[in-house]
């Protein structure tokens, strides 16, 4: 069956659409095209005829208008548009015409530029002309770099190279700074929060020494549709851009099922899982032979979904290759074999996280299965864009988990079918990041006095710090680096956490191998000892896990269950910004905590029937994060007349509420955000709600919610009078198995005194 | 006035720093430490075509050996944009012994003149001399010109590192090749009160901040020092090259061949190799001699060697193989190829060989070798 048979027969299919909340069905869309304009250097045409490519794309051609024009432009495309046209052929134009031009690449991962580096060459071949692309990141062998170095006209790298292996050594890179042309930088939208900020810095340096060099290069920047990416590339450049957001590709006609799986437990209010809703719905694709990408949130449940799909399709042998698991953590070379099955059709259905939700090219498929929200509108788009490419019809599954936002996505269909997608934010001037960043600038090459960092304004604080610190040497009106370190590699621009966990597999005690590694965040919840870790399917259990080493040692088992670790939170005030009083008595604040994470237990849960078989404990070191916070107090008159298990009740409710109210105001994603409630808090000595950023350092959500502080209370409190539950469910104060049967009740009603 | 002038004008007794006096007013600090003749012998007469042996490297045509300047510096750091050299210590042979200048930067305002002179000097030479200069100094120094926006042109002269000369002969025997061990091991003079490299950087910073020049006194006895050790490494080297019987470890004679055969001194190479044949080298310099004697053709002579192996038992099967080969290809002796070949599969099961891959994958290929043997033998 194909899918158009597919759609119709399940449309058919009473049983199945009784828990179909919505059908949607996206019409065709025709292309817009416009002819190639004429500054185009006359070489591409022929290569690009090759490619059966004779005209633009409206967007395109836009595109390369404002680069003539020598404007910065920031171009907004969905999947498959052929933005890398957008900058490709500028860059290239530019190099056939002066072969002294050079254009630096940025991807935010690896397997991008991989990508991306193999169409450009494509293009090249087909001239027959020596334009040199490379790739230099860390799988670059040291012998190659002083070419690439030397030669190359295009340098594809990702941020953290740049940071870390360009910016500090810019001496080596002359030919490349003082001829710099073009900075092409690729799905923008990934640089929000703590990488976005991180990145702000990493260019800020790139244009000082720019403008040591002499040079002056143009920003080509391409973003997935958010709601703000104009703002968001100004940002992060620093300067204005043209923004292109006129898509001009054809599309085939897209159907978006919304499924929401039903209820098993009436009272509890407790749905069937979305796991085993997606395994049926993935498995009926996979036995079609409709090629399909299932999505799912977290590296586990990729694990789970692909061993029950694997099971279905396993030859006597054992062999399942058909279907594959697809996550971070794999190894580059298994990764690229993976994507290249896809491809070529070996593979018919990957599990993967959103790390395929990159412009990793995978070809068209045909369907994709959502297992559970993404967490943001951009997100979901991003990952129903991988199915259904140009022409032909294709279908994209959303399955809503009992989590409070999937059941409002899976019951407003329109949110997600209508509304902007979210905002990115990032802020360059946090400073953490600020003053990391700032060494490495100074590192780099010296300020002189009344030098300016990027649009920073505290440049001179910053310097007189750092010369009070001794890190600078404030000599004749120049500030000299003298300190011995390497300021570029005490920062990790994907998170607080300088350093990978490497996964090594012991079970053959002659050859240990490498298969994985893991950030320092999650290491501990997914490789304490006994941890099951699961890789590609297959069950690894967890004998060591060595913290200081950053080495999990993993030896393969086959075990009925899986496990789950619970993670413990502690809060501590580090300084107070602003605190009001509120109108009710209590108080609103705003400042810097410290969020202490410690995993203590874990417990083994059995496939097929996700029930807990048991508990083991973990000893493992705290992480700690710095972050920004707001917090509402409780007026003492008001906790008083409350007795304290249901005040506590109540408390949780309004957290709950807060945590779905909260991602759609500040737009943000969930997981950016955290919120907690503390019946006596440490921090106010008062019963007290606080919502953090999820980010070392914050990236001014806190800020954000405590200039909404009153009307993000106010929805919260209409999400609970809205919900017609009776006593709580997971779409509002949770379920009311967590928050007792005062729960809901308590919750409205402290809401209710809280914005009288 | 030049550089080697200026440096000329300064004089002094050997082994004794001096501060000279400064030319211009805005200058570094300039230091001269002379040495005398003795501490280097045989330096004057280091020849251009051992030092091309040694280095691998054409020299110059008019090559004299007081025309090396042999360079280190003294940096705030392990490399990137932001580490500086701070002291620069350049020295050269005269006829009266050794000179070492160093340029030391006050404070950062101070790092165009130093860069000055380190182009001065280097426009004088017509070889460099470093220990790692390759990867470290000569990058770094770049660098700084670079950023002080001056020209880099001076650094082109030809190269000796004598980290990589080094390396040939003793990193078998010693592993590690950094200088202080060297001069330990080879020269067989340990480094006393000697300030660890390490402590180097946070001196200098201190020194900024105090301004109290006593505080790098360490520094630049140790630079000066390196210097000097550069020159006397570098002659022993040569001394080695011409007369390699003077080696007295076997793993170093053997190390010497290999050299020597990458610079086609085939004759002196298996020299060496025939030295180390009787040591703990033995089996590695047999079959490097009797591969050297294959590569040039002189089949019968690398035959020999194999079978000298074979009756005193040592090399593993590599003799029994190389052999058959021989036997086979050569003499086309099909029977005694097929016994040698026998004796290989023999040798290779024995219980010392281990079951390793590498071990599986040889007696497959002796396997497959003996069956076409045996067909040839058949075909016969």
């Amino acid at each position: 069956m194909n899918v158009a048979q597919l759609a119709e027969q399940l449309r058919r299919d009473n049983q199945f659409m009784k828990d179909v909340t919505r059908w949607e069905v996206i019409p065709a869309r025709p292309a817009k095209t416009a002819p190639f304009p004429d500054n185009l250097d006359p070489r591409l045409i022929p290569v690009l005829a090759q490619r059966g490519i004779h005209s633009l794309y409206t967007h395109q051609a836009k595109s390369l208008e404002a680069i003539a024009r020598g404007e910065d432009v920031t171009v907004v495309t969905p999947t498959a548009s052929g933005k890398t046209m957008c900058y490709n052929l500028p860059v290239l134009s530019a190099i056939l015409q002066n072969e002294d031009s050079r254009a630096l690449y940025l991807f935010p991962t690896k397997a991008l530029s991989a990508d991306q580096v193999s169409e450009l060459y494509d293009m090249i071949e087909g001239m027959g002309v020596d334009i040199k692309t490379y790739t230099y990141d860390g799988d670059t062998p040291a012998a190659a770099r002083r070419a690439v170095r030397q030669a190359g006209h295009i340098v594809v790298t990702n941020p953290d190279m740049l940071h870390s292996g360009i910016l500090p050594h810019h001496t080596k890179w002359v030919k490349l700074f003082e001829n710099l042309r073009y900075i092409v930088i690729d799905e923008i939208h990934t640089y929000r929060g703590v990488f976005g900020s991180n990145l702000a810095n990493v260019l800020r340096r790139l244009m000082r020494l720019c403008e040591f060099y002499g040079s002056h290069p143009q920003f080509i920047l391409c973003s997935a549709t958010i709601a703000n990416p104009k703002e968001l590339a100004e940002t992060l450049i620093g300067r204005t851009v043209t923004l292109i957001d006129e898509n001009g590709a054809p599309m085939g006609e897209r159907h978006f099922v919304f499924y929401n799986p039903p209820v098993v437990n009436r009272q509890l209010g407790i749905r069937q899982g979305a796991i085993p809703i997606t395994r049926a719905i993935s498995g009926m694709l996979l036995k079609n032979g409709i090629q399909a990408i299932t999505f799912a949130r977290s590296r586990l449940t990729v694990e789970v979904l692909t061993r029950y799909l694997k099971d279905m399709v396993r030859d006597p042998l054992g062999n399942a290759g058909k279907v594959r698991g697809y996550r971070g953590g794999y190894l580059p070379g298994e990764r690229r074999e993976i994507e290249k099955g896809l491809r070529n059709g070996q593979v018919d259905a990957v599990v993967s996280t959103n790390a395929l939700e990159l412009g990793i090219d995978i070809g068209a498929l045909d369907a994709c299965v959502m297992c559970g929200y993404p967490g943001t509108i951009a997100s979901a788009w991003q990952q129903a864009g991988r199915a259904g490419r140009r022409k032909g019809t294709s279908i994209v599954f959303f399955i809503a988990s009992s989590a409070a936002i999937d059941q409002y996505i899976v019951n407003h269909p329109d949110y997600l079918l209508t509304q902007s997608p979210e905002n990115a934010l990032l802020n360059p001037d946090n400073l953490y990041i600020l003053l990391s960043h700032f060494k490495c600038a100074a590192f780099e090459l010296p300020f002189a006095d009344g030098d300016k960092f990027g649009n920073t304004q505290s440049t001179q604080e910053l310097l007189d710090y750092l010369d009070e610190q001794g890190i600078l040497h404030h000599v004749d009106g120049r500030y000299h680096w003298s300190a011995e370190d390497f300021p570029a590699s005490e920062i990790s621009l994907r998170s607080a956490a300088a350093e990978n966990f490497i996964i090594i597999d012991i079970t053959d005690p002659a050859h240990h191998r490498v298969v994985g590694e893991m950030d320092r965040f999650t290491a501990p919840m997914l490789l304490h000892e006994n941890a099951i870790y699961m890789h590609e399917g297959r069950q690894f259990q967890v004998e060591k896990l060595d913290f200081d080493a950053c080495k999990a040692f993993i030896r393969s088992v086959d075990v009925g269950y899986y496990t789950d670790a619970d993670l413990n939170i502690n809060l501590s005030l580090l300084d107070i910004e602003k605190e009001e009083q509120t109108p009710q008595g209590g108080i609103a604040g705003l400042g810097e905590i410290k969020v202490t994470a410690l995993v203590t237990m874990f417990k083994k849960i059995k496939f097929d029937t996700h029930e807990t078989l048991g508990f083991g404990h973990v000893q493992l070191p705290e992480t700690d994060m710095h972050t920004t916070s707001m917090w509402w107090t409780l007026p003492e008159k008001l906790a008083a007349k409350i007795p304290s298990d249901q005040l506590k009740n109540g408390m949780m409710g309004i957290a709950n509420l807060l945590r779905i109210v909260c991602p759609l105001y500040l737009m943000c994603a969930p997981q950016d955000i955290a919120v907690v409630y503390q019946v006596k808090s440490p921090i106010t000595n008062e019963p007290t709600i606080l919502l953090y950023d999820n980010t070392p350092g914050g990236i001014g959500l806190s800020h954000k919610a405590f200039g909404m502080k009153e009307l993000l209370l106010s929805k919260a409190l209409q999400v609970a009078e809205d919900c017609p539950c009776a006593y709580g469910c997971p779409s509002c104060v949770g379920p009311v198995g967590e928050v007792g049967e005062d729960g809901k009740r308590t919750a409205i009603r402290l809401l209710k005194e809280l914005t009288k | 006035m030049n550089l080697r002038d200026k440096l000329r004008a300064v004089g002094g007794t050997g082994g004794t720093r001096q501060s000279a006096p400064e030319t211009e007013d805005r200058d570094c600090r300039h230091f001269a430490v002379y040495r005398p003749a003795e501490e280097f012998p045989g330096a004057l007469e280091l020849s251009r075509d051992t030092l091309a042996l040694m280095s691998e490297k054409e020299m110059p045509e008019d090559f004299d050996p007081r025309r090396i300047l042999y360079l280190d510096t003294e940096t705030t750091g392990l490399g990137g944009s932001g580490t500086v050299a701070f002291l620069v210590g350049m020295g050269f042979l005269t006829d009266n012994g050794f000179e070492v200048h160093q340029f030391l930067m006050r404070d950062y305002p101070e790092e165009p003149y130093l860069l000055k002179h380190v182009a001065a000097g280097l426009g004088k030479f017509d070889v460099l001399c470093t220990f790692n200069g390759t990867t470290f100094d000569v990058p770094l120094l770049e660098s700084r010109f670079l950023m002080n926006r001056m020209s880099r042109n001076c650094l082109d002269l030809p190269h000796l590192d004598l980290l990589h000369m080094c390396r040939r002969l003793w990193k078998l025997r010693l592993g590690r090749c950094n200088l202080g061990r060297l001069e330990e091991v080879v020269l067989g003079k340990p480094r006393e009160d000697d300030l660890p490299g390490s402590e180097v950087p946070q001196r200098y910073f201190t020194y900024l901040k105090t301004k109290q020049i006593s505080l790098l006194e360490d520094i630049l006895k140790h630079n000066a020092q390196d210097i000097a050790s550069l020159c006397v490494l570098l002659n022993h080297m040569a001394e080695l090259y011409q007369h390699p019987e003077k080696i007295r470890f076997s793993e170093d004679v053997y190390s010497m061949g290999r050299a020597l055969e990458r610079v086609n001194q085939t004759e002196p190479a298996r020299r060496c190799y025939r030295l180390a044949s009787r040591g703990r080298m033995g089996d590695l310099a047999s079959s490097a001699l009797a591969v050297s004697y294959r590569r040039s053709g002189q089949r019968e002579e690398a035959a020999e060697v194999w079978r000298q192996m074979i009756r005193e038992g040592r090399g593993g099967v590599t003799p029994y193989v190389e052999l058959a080969k021989y036997e086979e290809h050569v003499l086309r002796d099909i029977p005694e190829a097929l016994r040698l070949t026998e004796q290989a599969i023999i040798r290779l099961s024995e219980p010392g060989f281990g079951q390793d891959d590498a071990v599986q994958a040889d007696q497959n290929e002796l396997q497959y070798r003996w069956q076409r043997l045996k067909r040839k033998l058949k075909e016969q």
